[in-house]
């Protein structure tokens, strides 16, 4: 049975929101028991007000909570007794397989790199990020593309690019159903030599000594077009690139929302697009996709976004749950020893 | 003829077995099904057969199933070694001819007298466990029979909650009767629903202490450990059942208790001890290949104890709320109603 352990304290509505989607998924996944960590009256409380499977559920108490606007670094060393060091403690112990969390993504992080142990050959781990996009892939006509790294480190070397590249498109493969994903790199033009020193040499790399379906170098507008179905760049640009594609489409509601008070004849207007609108809506919604990977260590870690309803708690859930089942990590294992074997060849 | 020490009353479908009622089809496929294919869930045909291990306990089931079903639901007891003392079913065909069609759904103008009827035929008054499921309105008829038990409902009250649930007139004369037959005496300790929706346990607290939602029939044993009416060895003779099937292993049956302590349900102190009286117990355990050396077990209930870091258990709802059961039948109509019309709006 796989063991899922799920910060119970971490995101904006949490425990409520975190305990009800763990309840919902647990009704769902017969082959999974959930490990809730966190304050165990406060869960204790919550957990009779929603269905759930009472013998698929357990709590581990937790004394402490960071906080969404606490600093990572300093608030694991001030609390050492906080939900997500003991969920991370947990699966680093072998009592859990895998990891969910809604909380402060830097803590998770910083939690998940001091206890558990990065995959041979993968020097830096990268933090994953969905993007709804125009062009759909893969068997389950997936609307979202994977970015990565978007944050888990700044810096990233040829090597590690291409080794976010090989993890990506096997975890693209596997939640995606999408068995060859178009990888591409984050650069400043399409061409082959465009891009700062290191994304040239993962160009290089990614060609000869990769059997990615790698399509070479995109630009930041190919990003919500979809012409990648993972793209590949350095966490700086990464998290500069998703922060960007996210204030531009709170501008776009915001504007909406101005159009729709400002004149009658746009409020008209907008109320006759009202069901594409929603349609939109629904294609696009981040909550049926739950949560995105923390790539490189030898457990899984889905980072589900901090304002988590628990239908995007139960989606990070269930999609834990298939990367378990599809053991991603020995997956990812796989792919990085061929890698290397043969850039050992190519020596 | 041995003495009634204690009556067991019993459910049978989602309850007992595994039933599904949600469309026709899965009617005529329950009706047509041998007694070999019916299903009862995991632990419950051992923790009957271990409640029937004490002399003077009586087992009645009663269950809304049409008669003409008798025969393979017999058979199916007697397949899993369930020795009872009475079996009723519902006449639906009765019901059919005389074109009483309110009667063919309806729980409490059915079970309620057929429970006084069997308690009027006993003669005595000994203490009563009961055992329904949350798909229909079990929690609501076994907490009424044991307030008429109690002398708590008078005949104007039951009356009217037999009108609000739709009964006919015979029908209400009968039970009126029935309960003005019946010793008064507070003796249903106990009432046990089977969690078969997996509805939130919260939406009982409402019955009172002596209604406990569960999730499985470990659960159940360890509540009837805790009352007294089971030994430590049969509770772990109900888990050593469960854990032979492929649904429960042993992370899931210690989370089971941990379950029930978070709720308040059982104390700590009564987990101990049965943890301590079941290790006197555990040659049940240590000589079966396919499970686990009992210290083991021991071990994974005592963690899920320590992992809830002392926390306190919940409040135990009202020992004895008064309930209002006009209000009660009515909402149980109106969820019956409109999930039957949300399955059909579901079907279209």
């Amino acid at each position: 049975m796989q063991r899922i352990v799920v910060d119970a304290m971490g995101g904006d509505d949490a425990p409520e929101q975190v305990v009800k989607g763990a309840a919902e998924a647990s009704l769902t996944l017969s082959d999974s028991e959930l490990i809730l960590v966190g304050d165990a009256a406060a869960i204790g409380k919550i957990l009779p007000t929603v269905g759930h499977d009472g013998s698929r559920v357990r709590v581990h108490h937790a004394g402490a909570v960071v906080h969404m606007d606490e600093k990572p670094s300093e608030a694991l060393a001030a609390k050492p007794d906080a939900s997500i060091v003991v969920a991370a403690d947990l699966v680093a112990r072998g009592e859990g397989d895998a990891l969910v969390s809604a909380g402060n993504t830097g803590a998770s992080v910083l939690a998940c790199a001091r206890r558990w142990k990065l995959m041979a050959g993968v020097r830096r781990a990268a933090l994953a990020s969905v993007y709804p996009t125009e062009l759909r892939r893969g068997e389950r006509n997936d609307p979202f593309s994977l970015i990565l790294d978007v944050g888990a480190t700044i810096d990233a070397t040829a090597q590690d690019l291409v080794t976010f590249a090989l993890m990506g498109a096997a975890y693209a493969r596997i939640i995606s159903r999408n068995q060859r994903p178009r990888v591409a790199l984050l650069s400043n033009g399409s061409e082959a030599g465009k891009g700062p020193r290191e994304v040239v040499a993962a160009h290089d790399m990614l060609i000869k000594n990769t059997e990615l379906n790698f399509i070479g170098n995109i630009e930041g507008l190919d990003i919500p077009r979809g012409v990648a179905d993972v793209v590949v760049c350095s966490g700086y640009v990464g998290n500069v690139a998703i922060k960007m594609l996210e204030g531009v489409s709170e501008t776009v509601l915001r504007l909406a929302r101005y159009a729709y008070k400002e004149r009658l004849l746009w409020r008209a207007a907008l109320a006759m697009l009202s069901s594409g609108i929603e349609r939109l809506k629904q294609i696009t919604d981040w909550e049926q996709y739950g949560g995105a990977p923390l790539l490189g260590f030898d457990n899984v870690f889905i980072k589900a976004h901090g304002r988590s309803g628990s239908r995007a708690v139960a989606n990070a859930i269930r999609v834990t749950s298939k990367a378990l089942r599809s053991d991603l990590c020995a997956r990812i294992n796989k792919n990085l020893a061929e890698f290397h074997a043969r850039i050992d060849t190519a020596q | 003829m041995t003495e009634t020490t204690h009556v067991f009353r019993w459910d049978l479908d989602k309850t007992y077995l595994r039933s599904e009622f949600e469309s026709w089809r899965d009617l005529v496929k329950s009706a047509l099904e041998n007694a070999s294919d019916k299903q009862s869930y995991p632990g419950a045909s051992a923790l009957l057969r271990a409640l029937k291990q004490t002399e003077g306990h009586r087992i009645c089931i009663v269950s809304g199933s049409p008669t003409q079903m008798r025969r393979v639901l017999s058979a199916k007891l007697a397949l899993d070694g369930i020795d009872y003392d009475e079996f009723v079913l519902k006449n639906n065909l009765k019901n059919l001819v005389r074109g009483r069609f309110r009667a063919l759904r309806s729980q409490v103008p059915y079970k309620l007298p057929t429970l006084l009827e069997s308690r009027v035929a006993l003669h005595a008054t000994p203490p009563e466990t009961l055992c329904g499921d949350d798909a229909e309105a079990d929690a609501i008829v076994y907490c009424l029979y044991a307030d008429i038990l109690a002398g708590k409902v008078t005949s104007g009250d039951l009356e009217a909650i037999l009108r609000a649930s739709r009964a006919y007139d015979d029908q209400i004369a009968r039970t009126v009767g029935l309960a003005e037959q019946v010793v008064h005496r507070d003796t249903v300790g106990r009432i046990l629903i089977h969690l078969d929706l997996r509805s939130p346990t919260a939406r009982f607290a409402k019955f009172g202490a002596r209604v406990v939602p569960i999730y499985n029939y470990f659960q159940a044993a360890m509540i009837l450990y805790a009352d007294g009416v089971l030994s430590a060895r049969q509770v772990l003779f109900v888990a050593i059942d469960m854990l032979n099937t492929s649904e429960f292993e042993l992370s899931t049956l210690a989370n089971s208790a941990q379950d029930l302590i978070r709720r308040g349900r059982i104390s700590t102190d009564v987990a101990s001890r049965l943890a301590e009286e079941a290790s006197q117990a555990s040659d049940a355990v240590d000589g079966n290949p396919d499970l686990p050396p009992f210290d083991q077990i021991a071990d994974a209930f005592a963690d899920r104890v320590r992992q809830l870091g002392g926390a306190p258990p919940l409040e135990w709802p009202d020992e004895h709320p008064v309930l209002d059961y006009v209000n009660l039948v009515d909402a149980e109509y109106e969820t019956r109603r409109n999930r039957r019309r949300g399955r059909k709006s579901h079907a279209s």
